[in-house]
């Protein structure tokens, strides 16, 4: 009860902190007081971040703690699974993304999403990302072509599967099927690509090769990545953000989070106390 | 005390090993749990060929004294002992199609709306509720349909189908006649709401099979229910939902008591859907009665029974090598 007292006053005092932290820059996704239910269970408390444009946000915390939670409010993934709810304010582009009017193939084709494990499609590498591009866009032949191989160069994929675009993508190795995941998503050109520890089932290897990746999509995309992996938020993220049981503890630049965090548990966590 | 209880722990794991050696004492149970599962699969094949065998041999009789003429003659004359199949090849053939044509749509979409779109509360009913259409005898179906389909086919839907597709060219000839409310149609019918439990039951559980994550990078890439079912769900669950839709196939074509009721039992084929007609397993039960050990006409009905295991052995390879080349891909 008291710990929730000061918890929401740090919150409140805390909303407009990152904003001049990261950039003078409006921010891509402004969320405030949003509060999250899976049925009667509260899975977010009251938390307000801005994810700013063209950076990335690396969202940590132990299992549980409501990060992917967050993430799946940002594309409405929520809203597949009855008894699923979201209150508050997630202002995107000036609409609120969770108010229910809006409409979702649009917004998903703006909020692009990366999974844990590899999802390729059932159908032909050039398939798998002319499908989603289909779905938006009229698009000719030769345009189509360009945007595929525009996704995957992008995607650091082309060279290695430009001679068998028509193979099945199930033929890939798995840090291939995550990029072409990638692909997939940056090909409807969203503004914003949600990763959600996208190198949680790929070797070391594959995991850099995603890494450098995001680097380079920063500069076109503002990304916001959930990881477990605390070495992984230091090396690709901008801004982190820890959350502890449905609440946003601190959100701070990437090098003063891990260097000097201002709050003690989130000191706890990154220095592997709990967590 | 101390001592003696931390002396034993040490001295005890050693020689447990040592028991290990020798016969296992499952070794003789493995061995008859793999002499019966030997036995259970090799029993299948023997009871399969021992049915084949069975009719082929009973009905070579009518297959020698017709040829193939049995296949294409219409008629089926008991007093100048003339028998042939076409007829009730012709009713099994059409009823079933028919059958799968009216059920497929509908079962495909109980299916689609019990997994991704009925609320929590919705499903389990409309569930269960399925899977006791499913256990319903077919005898209650052929009576449900004699007493209540048949009339309401005869005094609504046939008149109105007269009435409006009567009239269009070219396919108004498949809804002419009077509309006696038995018949090709009605059969097709009642076999249709028999099939449906099994054939969306079926892609039910399969469509629950593909994993959460593939569906939601569809939807996470803007696509709406259904393009995630055209092209995600339903090529990822091919195979199952044939088979599925097979397995209603079969009990379409074996179907018998609910098909005798309403179908109207009579050796001609005619254009219209509202004909009476005859299938396989129909005229089969009901003229087995009166066919005397060693007659032609037991031989005819064996050959019938033939006939008809080889049309289900067909429509079974056929969805086998519609499935192929998906398969030789994964």
């Amino acid at each position: 009860m008291d710990m929730s007292m000061t918890e929401n006053a740090t919150a409140g005092s805390r909303s407009n902190a990152p904003a001049t932290a990261a950039t003078t820059e409006a921010p891509r996704i402004a969320i405030s007081g949003l509060d999250f239910y899976y049925g009667t269970n509260k899975a977010l408390k009251s938390v307000s971040v801005e994810f700013p444009d063209r950076k990335v946000t690396g969202m940590i915390g132990p299992s549980g703690c409501g990060k992917s939670t967050l993430l799946r409010v940002l594309n409405r993934m929520y809203d597949l699974y009855p008894g699923q709810r979201a209150e508050g304010k997630v202002m995107m582009d000036g609409d609120n993304i969770i108010d229910p009017g809006m409409d979702l193939n649009v917004l998903r084709s703006r909020v692009g999403m990366v999974f844990q494990k590899p999802t390729p499609f059932p159908m032909s590498i050039y398939d798998n990302i002319a499908f989603g591009v289909k779905l938006h866009e009229r698009l000719s032949k030769a345009q189509m072509n360009e945007r595929v191989e525009w996704s995957l160069t992008r995607a650091a994929l082309w060279p290695e599967v430009k001679d068998r675009l028509s193979a099945s993508a199930a033929g890939l190795s798995g840090g291939q099927q995550q990029r072409l995941c990638i692909a997939r998503t940056i090909a409807t050109r969203p503004e914003v690509i949600l990763l959600d520890e996208p190198t949680s089932a790929l070797d070391p290897i594959s995991t850099l090769r995603v890494e450098e990746l995001i680097d380079e999509l920063k500069r076109d995309f503002t990304i916001v990545i959930v990881t477990h992996n605390m070495q992984q938020a230091a090396r690709c993220a901008d801004q982190v953000a820890f959350f502890y049981l449905g609440e946003l503890v601190e959100v701070a630049p990437a090098a003063q989070m891990f260097t000097a965090p201002k709050q003690k548990r989130t000191q706890e966590y990154i220095t592997g106390r709990f967590g | 005390m101390s001592h003696s209880l931390s002396a034993t722990p040490q001295t005890q794991p050693p020689a447990q090993p040592a028991q290990r050696h020798g016969t296992s004492s499952g070794a003789f149970g493995d061995k008859v749990f793999a002499g019966f599962a030997r036995g259970s699969g090799i029993l299948v094949l023997a009871l399969l060929g021992a049915i084949i065998v069975m009719l082929f041999v009973g009905g070579l009789k009518a297959f020698s004294t017709f040829g193939l003429g049995f296949l294409t003659d219409a008629d089926w004359d008991p007093v100048q002992e003339i028998y042939g199949a076409a007829v009730p090849i012709y009713g099994t053939l059409v009823t079933a199609v028919l059958a799968l044509i009216v059920s497929v749509p509908l079962a495909f979409g109980i299916a689609f709306f019990l997994t991704e779109m009925a609320p929590n509360w919705m499903r389990r009913p409309i569930g269960t509720a399925i899977e006791l259409l499913a256990a319903v005898p077919s005898i209650i179906f052929g009576m449900w349909g004699f007493f209540v389909i048949v009339p309401f086919m005869a005094e609504t839907v046939q008149p109105w189908m007269i009435d409006t597709l009567g009239d269009v060219p070219g396919l108004g000839v498949l809804f002419s006649g009077a509309p006696f409310g038995t018949g090709i149609l009605t059969a097709a019918l009642i076999l249709a709401v028999m099939i449906i439990p099994f054939i969306a039951a079926t892609m039910r559980d399969v469509f629950l099979t593909v994993p959460p994550m593939f569906k939601e990078s569809a939807y996470g890439i803007g696509c709406t229910r259904w393009e995630v079912m055209r092209s995600i769900v339903l090529p990822y669950t091919r195979s199952s939902v044939v088979g599925g839709i097979m397995l209603g196939l079969g009990r379409a074509l074996g179907e018998t008591m609910a098909v005798t009721f309403v179908i109207g039992n009579t050796n001609r084929i005619s254009a219209s859907l509202f004909a009476p007609g005859n299938t396989i397993a129909s005229l089969v039960a009901l003229e087995f009665p009166e066919a005397p050990a060693g007659s032609l006409k037991l031989s005819s009905l064996l050959a019938l029974g033939f006939i008809l295991f080889v049309i289900s052995f067909i429509v079974l390879a056929i969805s086998r090598l519609l499935l192929r080349p998906r398969a030789v891909k994964a």
